[in-house]
Parts: structure tokens; sequence; C-alpha cells
């Protein structure tokens, strides 16, 4: 079952196979709950998280469309938004971005089929992430993953808005860069 | 129309693609990029960059016996969907029975009616309803004998109050009612006083008149 595509195992988890479900829960289980606990902090609140990402998964599987974007994307955006929900009901507790960033998981610890599937080279993002100025890298985490918006980066850093909206724009577009880039050269 | 210029909504692009852009700016983005090929592929591709992000953070194993209760609801809401579908099956059916009865029972009494007959009850037709922006699944609706409609959203759909609209295959769109969506959830059930058929559209139209999600009705069984 492990050398099933992701994009087959969706397929399974929606015709109802409890097979793909098992397979699917155990191929993402550690990056899922590795995101929300990243978000929430708390271990509960990440489970909670975690589990209701795979039962969202299971639901909207059967219109999981694999020509808008990766399986993991997909199910990691839906554990995003989740967590970015439980925070805001829990009140957030800030995380330093640079700690995010610190916590990247080298590229080098990861098997290359996984790399292919995750379809975006998360250690050239890891460096162009890296080499924004730090209120930059600050701003996109906090609005990327923390679902941070434009308001909220600027009274939690205390700087105009349209300052913060800069900011987030300027590095999300260097990362979009990064990635164009990356994809000319392959 | 929306109100925003290709040169406005290059600065709010990141924004919408993170996901953070809110209220009446994130449905005037979504309708300039629905009428703009440029800015949505800005918006995609910004929108792919945004995505990646979440890979940086760090894996993590689950508690013990994770993935076990994740599995475990997962059937839970199997079983309970079947009983769901099998009660609304049972109901429809009976109703079905006495409607057909009661036709008969017309017919028998009036032979020259020329009147067009009842609707036959029918099964539940589900309807994913999908973010009109980014594409994705926003949640269901369900029409049931033709006319009863139940909407309901949990991802995707700003909090606001909206207006459940139906859009007939042929004919104007007419408001079946208003739904209130907070923190990206909300229902709604209600009637529709014309029959809804096959490619009739429902839509959640904000304030300003903007649909921010819709699904469009299929074979009607």
């Amino acid at each position: 079952m492990w050398s099933v595509s992701d994009d087959a195992l969706v397929a399974g988890l929606a015709a109802g196979d409890e097979d793909a479900a098992s397979a699917f829960v155990r191929r993402f289980q550690r990056r899922v709950y590795g995101l929300a606990r990243t978000i929430v902090v708390d271990d509960r609140a990440a489970e909670d998280v975690a589990q209701e990402a795979f039962v969202r998964a299971w639901r909207h599987a059967v219109s999981f469309d694999p020509r808008r974007g990766s399986v993991v994307g997909w199910l990691l955006t839906i554990t995003r938004n989740l967590a970015i929900d439980a925070v805001r009901v829990r009140r957030p507790v800030a995380i330093d971005p640079a700690v995010l960033v610190g916590l990247a998981q080298p590229s080098g610890e990861r098997e290359p089929h996984e790399l292919a599937q995750l379809g975006v080279d998360t250690e050239r993002l890891r460096a162009a992430l890296a080499q924004l100025p730090e209120e930059q890298c600050r701003a996109i985490v906090l609005s990327g993953l923390l679902g941070y918006t434009a308001r909220d980066v600027s009274e939690a850093d205390n700087i105009p808005l349209g300052t913060a909206k800069t900011r987030i724009r300027t590095a999300l577009i260097r990362l979009r860069a990064a990635l164009m880039n990356e994809e000319n050269t392959e | 129309m929306s109100i925003f210029t290709c040169g406005e909504m290059r600065e709010l692009a990141p924004e919408l693609a993170l996901g953070v852009l809110g209220g009446t700016e994130r449905a005037e983005a979504i309708m300039h990029v629905n009428d703009c090929a440029r800015c949505q592929a800005l918006v995609l591709e910004l929108t792919e960059a945004a995505d990646a992000l979440p890979l940086l953070t760090p894996e993590l194993e689950p508690p013990a016996g994770f993935e076990h209760r994740v599995l475990s609801r997962i059937h839970t809401r199997r079983r309970r969907n079947r009983r769901f579908v099998a009660t609304i099956a049972a109901v429809a059916a009976s109703v079905a029975i006495l409607s057909v009865i009661a036709v008969r029972v017309i017919e028998a009494n009036d032979s020259s009616s020329t009147a067009p007959r009842a609707v036959a009850a029918r099964a539940p037709v589900a309807v994913e309803m999908r973010d009109n922006a980014a594409g994705v699944p926003a949640g269901w609706a369900y029409v049931t004998g033709g006319h009863s409609v139940a909407v309901t959203v949990d991802y995707g759909v700003p909090s606001g109050r909206y207006d459940v609209q139906l859009t007939p295959a042929r004919g104007a769109a007419e408001s079946l009612g208003a739904m209130t969506v907070s923190a990206n959830r909300g229902s709604w059930t209600g009637r529709s006083a014309r029959t809804i058929t096959q490619g009739s559209t429902l839509a959640l139209v904000d304030a300003a008149g903007r649909a921010v999600c819709h699904g469009t009705v299929g074979a009607v069984a």
C-alpha cells in the first residue's frame, strides 16, 4: 500500500476503502500533526486539529482535484485553516517565526520519493525565507502560517498598516520568485 | 464590476493568496479575479507559494493511538451518514406513496382535470458548494422533493450574512432566504416555491451582490 501514489490513496479514501484510509493517515499523520502542533502549541489541541483535518479530508476526498495541487498541499491547507481557527478561539500564542524557519527539516533527511510528492523543494523555499530581511520573514510566517491579517501584523509588530502590507507582499513575491526560478531550472 | 483596478488588485493579491483578506475587500478582490485572467494567474502563482509555507514546519510523531482514533471517527461518521440517507430515503418513499395515492384520489374525483401532476417525492440530491475564488469545496446543499433545500458550509466562507440564491436553468435568480456564516460555518434550511431542476444553481451571495460559493444541481432522480 505504501507504494501507492497520494492521488490513488485519496481516490480510495473517497471510495470508502478502509485500507486506503489507513494508509492515508499513516502516510501524512506526522506532517499533519507537526503543522498543527507548531501552530496551536498545545498537544491536546494539536491532536484535535489533526484528527479533524483527516476527517475533513475524508469528507471532501471525492472532490479533490489533482490538477489544482498536490495532496499534501491540500491536506496541509486544511490543517492550517483548522489550526488557525483553533488558535483564534484559544487566543494566539506568540511563536517566534525564526524558530519556525530554524525548525524546518533539511531536505537531506527526507526520502527522495517524499520530496517528489511534496512537489516543491522545501530546502530552496527555506533558503529563500532565510534570505528575507528578518521583518519580512516574520510578517510572512505570521500571515502565511498563523493566519495573521495585515492589521494583526501591524498591531503585533507596532508598525503602520501600510508597512505590514508591504512586508507581507514583498516576502510572498520573493518566495514565489524562488519557486518559479526552481521550476524554470528543472 | 469590482471597484478594484488591476493595480490595486496586485497590491491585494498576496493577502488574498494567503487567505487573510477579509470582508468587503475579499469580496471585491474575488470579483475582480473572476473577471480578470491576468490577476487570476497572479493569485494562483502566489497561492502556490503561500501553500508551500506549511511544508517548512517540522514533522512530529502524533500521540500513540492517533491513527486508530482518526479511523474510528471516520467510520462513525460514515455509519451516521448511511443511517441519515436511509432515514431520508424511507421518509421520501413514504411521501411518494402518499403522493401517488393522493393523485389517484384526485384523478378519480376529477377525471377531466388537466392540472399538472404533483411532483413525486424524491431522495435528497447532494450539491457540492465550491468557493468561487479558490474553487475548493466550501460545503454542501441538499435538495429534496424539488423544493426543500438545506445548505451547509464549513470551509472558506467569510463570516457574514448571505442571501441563499437560486438561479434556475432558465429564468431569473431569486432569493430563498438569508444565511449567517460565523467562523467559516453556517447552515440554512428552507423551501423554494419554484421546482428546482437539474442545471439550477444555488449560491451564497454577499451584501455586495457577489456569489462567494455556488453549486449546480446535478441529475434529480
